[in-house]
């Protein structure tokens, strides 16, 4: 039976680990080498490492550090932030990225999608979309939420896999960083209207969170916070779920 | 002593360096050496071949083919000789490719690859699922059996012969998971992301078939 995956997602500046909330008080967790290999060796099914601020000069020691990561663990690597055109992924996947994640330079450029897939097939691009409520409508937000896109969120889950994502990275905005629960709502409107996987993120603070989270038919929990912070172990996370039912590798 | 040669084949389908590096680190210090095929190569020099392979059927057929290994490809696996496909480098063992379109594949191992039969699916069948084991042998060792390995594809070997089945799994459907002929393996996960039951794998492959 497929597990459901617990992804571990490491925000990084350069070659850190940080969390801040839109680039304010910002603080270092940790080397985001050594974070990966713990969480590889740990038990993560799958490891997430965006590039946060990806400005030129840091984006070089970002592809280095995405070199080492890849050197050290032996699960799948999804590489995202600041990717704005084929070459960017080009590079990403040469430093040994498995996927590559595109966000708000799909949302400007659809084409890209599908020339990335057509290029290095689908199973490799992966489409952030962020989500938040406006106006009574789910919207597609890009820029940490502050610039809110035309684009309906349903319309545009469904064209993304249209054009050939091979797996969506779904975060609501209106639940990111609060810790009070993954957006059950939203992530069914999107699990119920597209057939490729999506990932669930963005809200957190409990091992019953990572149970609802699975109730919206995601076949992945991402999360941030509660491992960074070392609240929760992936084998407690895991456990739990287990006990629950829910397939995982244990 | 004479160094075994293991040959990785860049199909330019994915990328190669965790392989690459996982083949590097099980030989390190061991009568093997690695190589790289980029191109057209003398199938007689090779003791283990490795191809890994992502994205689709017919463009690793046509990268092969640029490059000129279809045909010593085929000539070693005609020959019996120790293989390894991974992913798609298993699928193009098969007959035929209906991925994007019909493609003639190397016809090692009688058989389609063709999409899940369920259209509701989640497609592609992404994540960590088990294999269970139809017979297991010097590589594929009972201790893998009911283990986990992470899987990427949207297509699987069908109409093969229940004999070349070395381990199935279930995805909806069952399908073939390992295949086997002679000295030549498939795999349809990726063993070099399945943490360390995949590199025990890739392990005893080369050190123990």
């Amino acid at each position: 039976m497929l597990k459901t995956r617990i992804i571990p997602c490491l925000d990084v500046i350069k070659n850190k680990v940080v969390k801040g909330v839109n680039f304010k008080n910002i603080r270092v967790m940790g080397n985001a080498v050594e974070m990966a290999k713990y969480y590889s060796l740990s038990g993560a099914d799958e490891l997430c490492m965006l590039d946060i601020n990806a400005s030129y000069q840091n984006r070089k020691t970002f592809i280095k550090t995405v070199e080492s990561i890849a050197k050290v663990i032996n699960i799948p690597l999804t590489v995202g932030g600041g990717v704005s055109d084929l070459s960017d992924i080009t590079d990403l996947l040469n430093a040994g990225a498995d996927k590559v994640s595109i966000n708000s330079a799909a949302v400007k450029n659809p084409k890209l999608i599908r020339q990335a897939s057509l290029r290095h097939g689908s199973q490799c691009i992966v489409v952030a979309i962020d989500g938040k409520r406006y106006k009574n409508k789910m919207k597609v937000v890009i820029k940490g939420g502050r610039e809110i896109t035309k684009n309906e969120l349903i319309t545009w889950a469904k064209q993304v896999q249209s054009l050939g994502a091979g797996e969506i990275l779904m975060t609501s905005m209106d639940t990111d960083g609060v810790q009070n629960g993954f957006d059950s709502n939203m992530l069914k409107k999107v699990t119920s209207n597209v057939r490729i996987p999506v990932i669930a993120s963005g809200g957190v603070g409990s091992l019953e969170h990572f149970y609802l989270g699975h109730l919206t038919k995601s076949t992945g929990l991402l999360a941030a916070s509660v491992f960074h912070s070392r609240k929760y172990k992936i084998k407690t996370v895991k456990k739990y779920l287990n006990s629950k039912g829910v397939p995982v590798r244990l | 002593m004479k160094k075994k040669v293991i040959g990785l084949i860049d199909g330019q389908s994915g990328n190669i360096g965790s392989i690459n590096k996982a083949i590097k680190d099980i030989i390190k210090g061991k009568p093997y050496q690695l190589k790289i095929i980029k191109s057209h190569f003398n199938y007689t020099s090779f003791d283990k071949i490795i191809l890994p392979g992502q994205g689709a059927y017919a463009t690793l057929m046509s990268n092969l083919k640029k490059l000129k290994i279809i045909q010593p490809l085929k000539k070693y696996l005609e020959n019996n000789s120790s293989y390894l496909g991974i992913c798609v480098g298993m699928q193009i063992l098969s007959d035929w490719g209906y991925e994007d379109k019909t493609t003639r594949g190397l016809g090692i191992i009688s058989g389609d690859i063709k999409k899940f039969r369920n259209k509701k699916l989640i497609i592609p069948h992404m994540g960590w699922n088990t294999i269970n084991l139809n017979k297991d042998d010097t590589v594929i060792t009972n201790s893998f059996d009911m283990k986990d390995f992470y899987f990427v594809h949207s297509y699987i070997f069908q109409n093969i012969k229940k004999s070349d089945v070395l381990a199935f799994t279930l995805y909806d459907q069952k399908f073939p998971s390992i295949v086997k002929k002679g000295n030549i393996y498939g795999v349809q996960f990726h063993p070099e992301k399945s943490h360390k039951h995949g590199l025990n794998l890739i392990k005893n492959y080369i050190l123990k078939s």
